[in-house]
């Protein structure tokens, strides 16, 4: 077998038991739902969702919860500690998905759309405190109180940021005059915090030193950027953002660098309703033809770069950063 | 994190075949002219040798943004 192939799999096999063991534990604290079988399985939807984490046979489904257990591992060389806050990550980002499905009604098969908003209000919120109480779990694995407060505390500070992120971005939709910058700031509040959040308390239950959990917190930070312009590219090779018409990195730097044939093309196509005479396929096309995919790409590589030099810091600091390169490769 | 010359240079290759031959041939001839951080330099250098200049959806392009896909970020 080729020695790649090996890495590989043994690769699969490590996710796959961080995902059943985060199974496991969410199912634990699923236990008191029990009384209410539907609450239960309706709070288990969006936790077993495709792209998600936590859908079986799924082992390339690495959410980013996961970050808090590999960067636990990679300081002290374990992860089961930081499990409960893994669980309380997954659990936060579920009753986000369900809530954005609120904000947002434009998904026939969110919960919202097939029992109605109050339902779909009441799980979100359940799910909420399921996280706060997978955090008071962190006790059972030894972890000293102390500790727990303080990643309570700082759970709770990056979330007020993706609600405020949330918020702002509530706030300048649908407006296609927003800048580069304000667009930037919103995706690094609402999306790249909540990475940022799991890579810094996956540091925090790993070690006391203080400059190495804000080197992680750094690298979440710029992972997180990253990613989220990724799905601004994928938003657009895959049509999805064209047709929802959001305004993301590429079509910002359309609307403001293309030449004014283009632009005016632009503008009704992104209007809500649209009022585009072209296609999703000529949108699509157009926006490559002006250079923003390129230019989102450069933008994601230069998050990624960053990302990739501050885990070359940890590296010497004494962390096994292997199992996150590949992420950015 | 401001991009003006970033936007500026990207606009110069897609905009005017001479600099975008000229790119393609000798990037960094072109990209001296631009007051580019050297963090940029390096990213537009990265993805130039990854995917040269990205005018189309490729398999090449799924293949670049797909590791860190998978990550699947909070949604937008």
């Amino acid at each position: 077998m080729l020695p790649g192939r090996s890495v590989k799999r043994h690769f699969i096999r490590y996710q796959e038991r961080q995902a059943q063991l985060l199974r496991d534990e969410i199912d634990a604290l699923l236990v008191p739902l029990c009384d209410s079988a539907s609450l239960c399985d309706l709070a288990q939807e969006p936790l077993t969702k495709a792209r998600r984490g936590l859908a079986k046979g799924t082992a390339r489904d690495l959410p980013w919860p996961s970050l808090a257990l590999i960067v636990c591992e990679a300081i002290s060389g374990h992860y089961e500690r930081a499990l409960p806050a893994a669980a309380a990550l997954q659990l936060f980002m579920a009753a986000g998905d369900v809530f954005d499905d609120i904000e947002d009604a434009d998904s026939s098969d969110s919960l919202s759309a097939r029992y109605g908003s109050a339902v779909a209000t009441n799980v979100a919120t359940t799910l909420l405190i399921l996280a706060e109480k997978a955090l008071t779990r962190l006790s059972e694995t030894g972890v000293a109180d102390s500790v727990i407060v303080r990643i309570m505390d700082s759970v709770n500070s990056f979330y007020t940021t993706a609600c405020a992120g949330q918020h702002l971005d509530l706030s300048l939709a649908p407006d296609m005059a927003v800048s580069e910058e304000a667009y930037l700031r919103v995706i690094s509040m609402k999306s790249a915090s909540q990475v940022e959040c799991a890579c810094y308390i996956g540091a925090l239950l790993a070690t006391t030193d203080q400059e190495l959990i804000d080197k992680f917190a750094i690298f979440g930070q710029n992972l997180g950027m990253a990613a989220q312009i990724t799905n601004d590219i994928q938003g657009i090779t895959h049509s999805s953002d064209i047709v929802k018409r959001n305004i993301t990195l590429p079509v910002i730097y359309a609307l403001t660098q293309a030449d004014e044939r283009a632009r005016n093309q632009l503008e009704l196509a992104f209007r809500r309703p649209s009022e585009s005479v072209l296609d999703t396929a000529q949108i699509r096309d157009l926006l490559f033809h002006i250079g923003a995919i390129h230019y989102a790409t450069v933008k994601m590589q230069l998050y990624k770069q960053r990302a990739l030099d501050i885990l070359s810091e940890a590296e010497r600091a004494g962390a096994i950063v292997e199992r996150l390169k590949p992420f950015l490769e | 994190m401001k991009s003006q010359a970033l936007q500026e240079l990207v606009k110069k290759i897609f905009g005017d075949d001479k600099t975008r031959l000229q790119f393609e041939s000798n990037p960094g001839s072109v990209l001296a002219r631009f007051s580019l951080t050297e963090q940029e330099k390096k990213a537009v250098l990265a993805t130039h040798a990854k995917l040269g200049l990205v005018t189309t959806g490729s398999q090449q392009l799924e293949a670049a943004i797909n590791p860190t896909a998978n990550w699947h970020a909070p949604r937008p």
